[in-house]
């Protein structure tokens, strides 16, 4: 296994980040900006910056053929920014929220963009040629808390969404003169906007922090903070699911997760490492931990008899135990794919509260 | 003539976009047993007494976490959680380990172990009512929070000192086996015990 690429961008926690399609561009949300580097040599330099929320911004996205950017913040703004010769421009899209935009992901055909926010709503977000202005419309209905996280099918119709009420449910976003109709699936037929294609909840009932379909979009994965990852394979319209299997881990709550293939899932959260499950529609399993750990004892480094008697002299010990063995040094918050070929990962990237953005190989 | 204190009114109930109304019942799985009463809980303490007595205590463990009355009313926790904490303080020190082994394997072996979890913090959070009457209730935040689990801690002073040193070295134990995911899914989970 090779090891991690470590790009220590800034002591501040990281809320999101995203890689450009050529990888060289990296979003990063910090405070109330978004801050993008550039790639140079191993290393990332900070390149610029985008200003214009008055809040902490909570989640950024580029989109990979237009790249244009979406920022959303607690300000309860979302912008989308273009770049033009003379910088990046936002446009102000009219969200109609009053609690703060919590996350928000371009849809595959970028033609949308989903806001989840505090206000209970999910804003689906889409280009008036016209008036030339971004407007959404809102899914509402049976959402009874704050979204915290969303993930897109493959489609771009479907709508995956996590709450704070527990619940992870999928909503049909079609939008008429922007989405061609979907192909039926398991999740539905018929999709007018606002449907409700399956609303899930684990028996431990935590507030869902991740969700992602599987690169098919056959199968829901979400995890929450009961510690627990759970997988939804839907059987036909308005039927229970063929089977909801449920993992919960004795590891600390996952934050975030991605599909790799249809029988592999990586996790990670407040362990502040990334866990891969494997598993099919019969059972899933944990398959241990992505972080290479032997390497990192065998590395412990000779102190001299200087140096820790200096460090007894100073601190009252010998070696300050301020260290994780893990790569990452706090909490993990957004795990996103780096690289990936017809749905098998083969790098991944995680940033999180210690201001580090990792790529790894999967 | 009315006087009406406009600063005691509690606006958030008021609200219906309030936390404070939130449905809590819609925290709940489907598949939830059956409401037992305080008679089930009394029948299935007789049982798991006995099978104590008969020196199986790792039986008489098993049946009383998959006998939980997660669906019944407050009456019949209560006298579970009692048949519980007779159970825990039954089995000796050294046993622990590998009663808890035991238990927390085979089918349905991490339900169990969240359950045990459950009651080992309503223990540790009601030790001390437990011999006496009933404490007033201490809450901690000004309105009920509908988080029943949350309660005026108590520090075990007096006759629940040795119920709550029991207690932690079995939280002790089942932390290294179930780990911490079980501690969090004790605040997460609304089948409370």
């Amino acid at each position: 296994m090779t090891t991690p690429q470590v790009h220590h961008l800034f002591h501040a926690p990281i809320a999101d980040h995203s890689f450009s399609t050529d990888k060289q561009t990296l979003a990063v949300a910090r405070e109330n900006n978004v801050e993008l580097y550039q790639q140079s040599g191993n290393k990332f330099a900070l390149s610029d910056e985008l200003k214009g929320h008055e809040k902490t911004v909570t989640s950024v996205d580029i989109a990979p053929n237009s790249g244009r950017i979406v920022t959303c913040s607690q300000d309860r703004n979302a912008y989308v920014w273009e770049k033009t010769p003379s910088g990046w421009k936002p446009t102000l899209v009219l969200l109609r929220i009053n609690r703060a935009a919590t996350f928000v992901r371009w849809s595959p055909s970028e033609q949308k963009f989903a806001v989840g926010s505090g206000a209970r709503v999910i804003a689906v977000c889409y280009f008036e040629e016209e008036n030339d202005w971004w407007i959404s419309k809102h899914l509402k209905k049976p959402i009874r808390s704050t979204i915290t996280t969303l993930a897109w099918h493959p489609n771009s119709v479907l709508l995956a969404a996590g709450s704070t009420d527990s619940h992870a449910r999928v909503f049909s976003s079609f939008i008429k003169g922007i989405d061609t109709r979907p192909e039926p699936s398991a999740w539905g037929e018929r999709l007018p906007f606002n449907t409700i294609c399956g609303e899930y909840l684990n028996d431990t009932a935590g507030w869902i922090q991740g969700v992602a379909f599987s690169p098919s979009g056959n199968a829901l994965a979400f995890t929450g903070h009961d510690s627990s990852v759970t997988v939804v394979y839907p059987s036909a319209p308005e039927q229970p699911p063929r089977a909801m299997l449920n993992i919960s881990t004795r590891m600390l709550p996952l934050n975030s997760l991605i599909w790799n293939g249809e029988t592999e899932i990586i996790a990670a959260g407040h362990d502040c490492e990334p866990f891969r499950f494997r598993g099919d529609e019969n059972g899933w399993q944990l398959a241990g931990s992505l972080e290479n750990k032997a390497g990192d004892a065998g590395g412990a480094r000779e102190e001299s008899a200087l140096n820790m008697f200096r460090q007894m002299d100073l601190k009252g010990q010998a070696s300050a135990d301020t260290k994780l063995k893990s790569t990452h040094q706090n909490t993990v918050n957004t795990i996103r794919v780096h690289e990936e070929a017809n749905g098998a990962v083969s790098s991944f990237s995680t940033s999180g509260v210690d201001g580090r953005v990792v790529v790894w190989s999967a | 003539m009315s006087q009406l204190n406009y600063r005691t009114i509690n606006i958030d109930a008021l609200d219906p976009e309030s936390s404070t109304n939130f449905p809590m019942e819609s925290l709940l799985p489907a598949n939830l047993p059956q409401a037992a009463s305080a008679s089930d809980a009394a029948s299935a303490a007789t049982q798991v007494r006995q099978m104590l007595r008969g020196g199986d205590p790792e039986g008489a463990l098993q049946t009383v976490l998959d006998t939980a009355p997660l669906g019944g009313d407050d009456r019949a926790k209560e006298v579970h959680l009692a048949t519980v904490i007779d159970v825990l303080q039954g089995i000796r020190q050294g046993e622990m380990t590998r009663i808890l082994e035991g238990v927390c394997s085979g089918d349905g072996g991490a339900e169990r172990a969240d359950c045990l979890m459950k009651y080992l913090y309503k223990g540790m959070s009601s030790s001390a009512s437990g011999s006496g009457a009933q404490s007033p209730k201490k809450s901690v935040s000004p309105q009920a929070t509908g988080f029943s689990q949350i309660q005026a801690r108590n520090l075990g002073e007096g006759g629940g000192g040795q119920q709550m040193s029991v207690l932690l070295s079995w939280h002790e134990k089942l932390v290294e086996i179930a780990g911490t995911g079980s501690i969090v899914r004790v605040m997460t989970d609304r089948r409370t015990v």
